[in-house]
């Protein structure tokens, strides 16, 4: 009964629960959902990490390459990150080349590991002008119940924070590589960005703030995704990006920062906890 | 083969037919339709044949080129396989409609051709790890009128097996360059060895029987076909015949096309089925092929095909 | 290759760093020493003929919450997510079809592969795969019931460790179940690589290679078979084979494929029967409560009516 009145009224069936202060799913609107988080479960890889934000399935799965680096940029590796929305994950997507909302949430999550800086590339350099580390991330996304780009920072990071790169030797005379895999040494990765998305609802006397919102409440509130993303790193505050036309009150924008602040320090617990349990 | 309505009492005709062996058309369930083979047809190419079987009309073209040899295979050549649907073909080739078909064929045919024993990719090679010979296989669908794979592979080993191939000297420099040596004369070439070359045998399952080559009318009333891809013997292509008399055709490839499924004994029955027909058909496609190649060695021929 | 704009980019010549190690370059000799040891106990501990289908098996629906259907199957390493979506109706398309179409794709993941970084853009081994799903399914789903609509099924292979289109076939089927698409039969598939005259039953990545490699000695069996059956109603649906076989190892080998298809199935049974029973069991918690809330508001009634009348 209640999904064909989602189905016939869609607005109302959301407002309803929203009356009632509480959301669809039986969380208060400061509730998040609950986190799971395993690394290293995909052996081919050279470094991986699965978590599950509620529904939202997102996996990273990182492999090495070896390249000459630009010329202009001659002591420089490459980080290549991509977001793949696949057809499977939710009926919005289709399959082919990657839609609008898929490059923007790519870009999205790639702007805010590039402004975390967490990794140097000059530490992906091995020998300058000559030879560096391609470090490919892919982030998949298994099931898109909202806040994907939590998720995918979630992953992107533990997965760097458990990679290890492979020694190399290089002949500077005759210019050949071999690599050693049996010595490896941990990159090194500075802070721990994470970022916590809100979904923004506009009720005429008041506008609420719905943290880690799922995929139908972001939809109800009117973005192809989240409205709001906040960045903490390390007990500071590294960026905010809010989409869409809804207005913000000043008191709600503090109220949020210090719910992101939380979280933050939930989640870089949860991280830090997953890769000690995996280093015994 | 739209447009064509069989009653369902014609349709059982056709089964029993099949049950009993003995064909609406006066055929066994393993004898093909007559077919029309003439090779080197197109004069640019190195190897080329084309095959007229009922009313499905193929060409096939063999280009070579130059090419690097892969790093994991530094010892082999390449070989590639490319169908061309033309559109007057059939009216449902029109716009992209026969491109999935001709996908499905050259991934047959690729399938077919990987197996060493199938078709030897050895003979390609002019340098270790260096410089190899690739092959261009394109096949054109001049006109579809069923059973195209076992046309196409037929036509596709007609070409291979009158493909020439000039001989080069390849020496390597310092630095790692490769250097040509070429003969002056254009027909010093060597001739490509396919008489192991697969023959796809496309399986038409009526009743729990399968016949080869079925006509439209058999076609409709199967659901499923079966592709099994043979390897050929290589006594029937060669004049000075080595009998060696372990040789067993093997199976380079198997797929199955169609909607349908079927139980395991027809399964195996086919296959085997398929066995004798492939060797049936690679004794007479080498004789052929042979008393064509004498021919043209014999005496300039004067009679010319549709193409030439 | 033109540059894909819609995506990030690394620098066109990158080598996986593997292409340097000391393990890359080693013969086909040493590689099928290293397969198998005297015992004829395979790397991972299995014999010849024992398929990943018991104790190394982990298979579940209920995987994606957005999709119709959707279903894991893990066999050892091998990973592999399938999601089934409501049917829809075919676009762009002139003739009436009376047989609902079924579109499938599978893809792998970019880092699913030990050997190589996959690409983005679907491949041809992506192609003839998604082929050979939809022809192994296309016997199995009724599809009578949903004229000119189309169902689409997606299947994403986050590790490939062998038998991924196995794998795939297994995944789909429970998945479409799990979808309550009606079909005449549970399918299952199986996977077999041939090297000389030893059968790899549900081969690894690494015994797939060595199988579809060209053997050094001449003459021998090599070769890969997958089978996709439907074991009630004893229907082959689909076999691939490639490699090159004589007659009486694929006789050999269709009946050991078929075997292992069938041990297969209890395992899909098993999930879903226990699907039935946790559903049914939910619906009676859910029927249990409306009936308590129900009670209760009776009860107010009768109150409100005694004040009524009262007053």
């Amino acid at each position: 009964m209640a999904e064909v009145y989602k189905l016939i009224h869609p607005v109302k069936y959301f407002n309803d629960y929203i009356n009632r202060n509480v959301r669809p799913d039986g969380r208060k609107f400061e509730d998040q959902r609950n986190i799971k988080l395993n690394v290293n479960a995909i052996k081919s890889t050279d470094a991986s990490a699965v978590v599950k934000c509620g529904n939202t399935t997102v996996v990273c799965g990182i492999k090495l390459e070896l390249a000459k680096p630009k010329a202009e940029e001659p002591d420089f590796g490459f980080l290549v990150t991509n977001v793949e929305l696949l057809p499977l994950c939710s009926s919005k997507f289709r399959p082919g080349p990657p839609s609008d909302h898929a490059q923007v949430i790519s870009n999205i999550v790639a702007d805010i590991f590039a402004n975390s800086k967490s990794v140097n590339l000059k530490d992906l350099c091995i020998v300058p002008d000559k030879l560096a580390w391609v470090v490919y991330c892919d982030m998949v996304c298994l099931d898109n119940d909202g806040s994907v780009v939590d998720a995918c920072i979630m992953t992107l990071i533990t997965s760097l924070k458990s990679l290890t790169l492979p020694k190399v030797n290089y002949d500077v005379e005759t210019e050949e590589i071999s690599v050693d895999t049996s010595i490896r040494t941990p990159l090194n990765i500075n802070g721990l960005p994470v970022a916590t998305s809100f979904a923004v609802y506009q009720q005429s006397p008041r506008s609420i703030v719905l943290i880690d919102p799922s995929a139908y409440e972001e939809e109800m509130c009117g973005g192809t995704g989240a409205n709001l993303i906040i960045c903490w790193n390390n007990g500071q505050f590294c960026g905010i990006q809010k989409f869409g036309g809804s207005n913000l009150s000043n008191e709600a924008e503090k109220k949020t920062l210090i719910i992101a602040k939380e979280r933050s320090k939930l989640v870089e617990k949860v991280i830090e906890t997953c890769l000690k349990n995996e280093i015994k | 083969m739209a447009g064509l309505l069989l009653s369902p009492t014609e349709k059982i005709y056709i089964l029993h037919g099949v049950q009993d062996d003995y064909r609406s058309d006066g055929r066994t369930n393993i004898d093909y339709r007559p077919m029309e083979l003439e090779t080197d047809v197109v004069s640019h190419a190195s190897g080329s044949a084309r095959l007229r079987l009922a009313n499905t009309d193929i060409l096939v073209g063999v280009k070579t080129e130059i090419d690097v040899p892969k790093p994991d295979n530094p010892g082999l050549g390449k070989i590639d396989f490319f169908v061309d649907c033309s559109a007057n073909a059939t009216p449902e080739f029109e716009g992209r409609g026969g491109e999935q078909l001709a996908n499905n064929i050259s991934n047959m045919l690729q399938r077919a051709y990987n197996s060493s024993q199938a078709f030897d990719l050895k003979q390609l090679c002019i340098l270790e790890g260096k410089q190899c010979w690739k092959l261009y296989v394109d096949i054109l669908i001049l006109e579809c009128g069923g059973n195209l794979c076992d046309a196409v592979s037929l036509a596709v080993k007609a070409a291979l097996f009158n493909t020439r191939i000039p001989f080069v000297k390849a020496a390597l420099m310092d630095g790692g360059s490769v250097d040509f040596q070429l003969s002056d004369d254009p027909y010093d070439c060597k001739l490509l060895e396919a008489g192991t070359a697969p023959l796809l045998v496309t399986l038409c399952k009526i009743g729990d029987k399968c016949v080869v080559d079925p006509s439209a009318e058999e076609e409709s009333c199967s659901v499923i076909s079966l592709i099994v891809g043979i390897t050929g013997n290589p006594k029937y292509y060669s004049k000075d015949a080595i009998e060696t008399p372990n040789f067993k055709c093997k199976c380079s490839t198997i797929g199955m096309n169609g909607p349908g499924s079927v139980a395991p004994e027809t399964f195996k029955n086919a296959i085997n089925q398929g066995i004798i027909a492939a060797n049936s058909l690679d004794e007479a496609l080498g004789r052929a092929l042979l008393r064509e190649r004498q021919e043209c060695n014999n005496f300039k021929k004067n009679s010319y095909g549709f193409l030439k | 290759m033109p540059l894909d704009y819609r995506r990030f980019n690394g620098p066109e010549d990158s080598i996986p760093y593997n292409y340097y190690t000391k393990e890359y370059l080693k013969s086909y000799h040493e590689l099928h020493r290293e397969l198998i040891d005297e015992n004829g106990v395979r790397k991972d501990g299995r014999t010849l003929d024992e398929a990943r289908s018991l104790c190394m098996f982990f298979a579940r629906t209920d995987m994606i919450s957005q999709a119709k259907g959707s279903a894991y199957i893990e066999l050892k390493k091998t990973k592999v997510v399938c999601s089934v979506f409501d049917p829809r109706e075919i676009m762009h398309q002139n003739e009436f079809s009376a047989l609902g179409q079924l579109f499938c794709e599978v893809k792998f993941a970019p880092f699913s592969c030990p050997r190589q970084r996959r690409p983005h853009a679907p491949d041809a081994e992506e192609k003839a795969l998604s082929v050979a799903l939809r022809k192994a399914l296309e016997p199995t789903v009724c599809r009578h019931l949903f004229p000119n609509y189309q169902l689409d099924i997606f299947v994403y292979i986050l590790e490939h460790d062998g038998a991924c289109l196995a794998a795939a076939i297994n995944a789909a089927g429970l998945a479409l179940a799990d979808a309550a698409v009606p079909m005449y039969d549970i399918i299952t598939a199986c996977s077999l690589a041939v090297i000389g005259d030893q059968m790899f039953v549900d081969p690894t990545e690494a015994e797939e290679n060595l199988a579809i490699m060209n053997p050094e000695k001449d003459g021998i069996n090599n070769g890969l078979i997958t089978m996709a059956v439907m074991p009630e109603l004893r229907q082959i649906s689909d076999f691939r084979q490639i490699g090159s076989m004589d007659v009486n190892c694929i006789m050999k080998a269709t009946e050991v494929l078929q075997k292992e298809c069938e041990k297969i199935l209890p395992n899909i049974q098993q999930i879903l029967v226990l699907n039935v029973v946790n559903s049914f069991e939910q619906q009676k918690q859910l029927e249990k409560e409306a009936k308590e809330r129900e009670a209760a508001l009776n009860a107010k009634m009768e109150e409100w009516k005694t004040l009524l009348n009262a007053g």
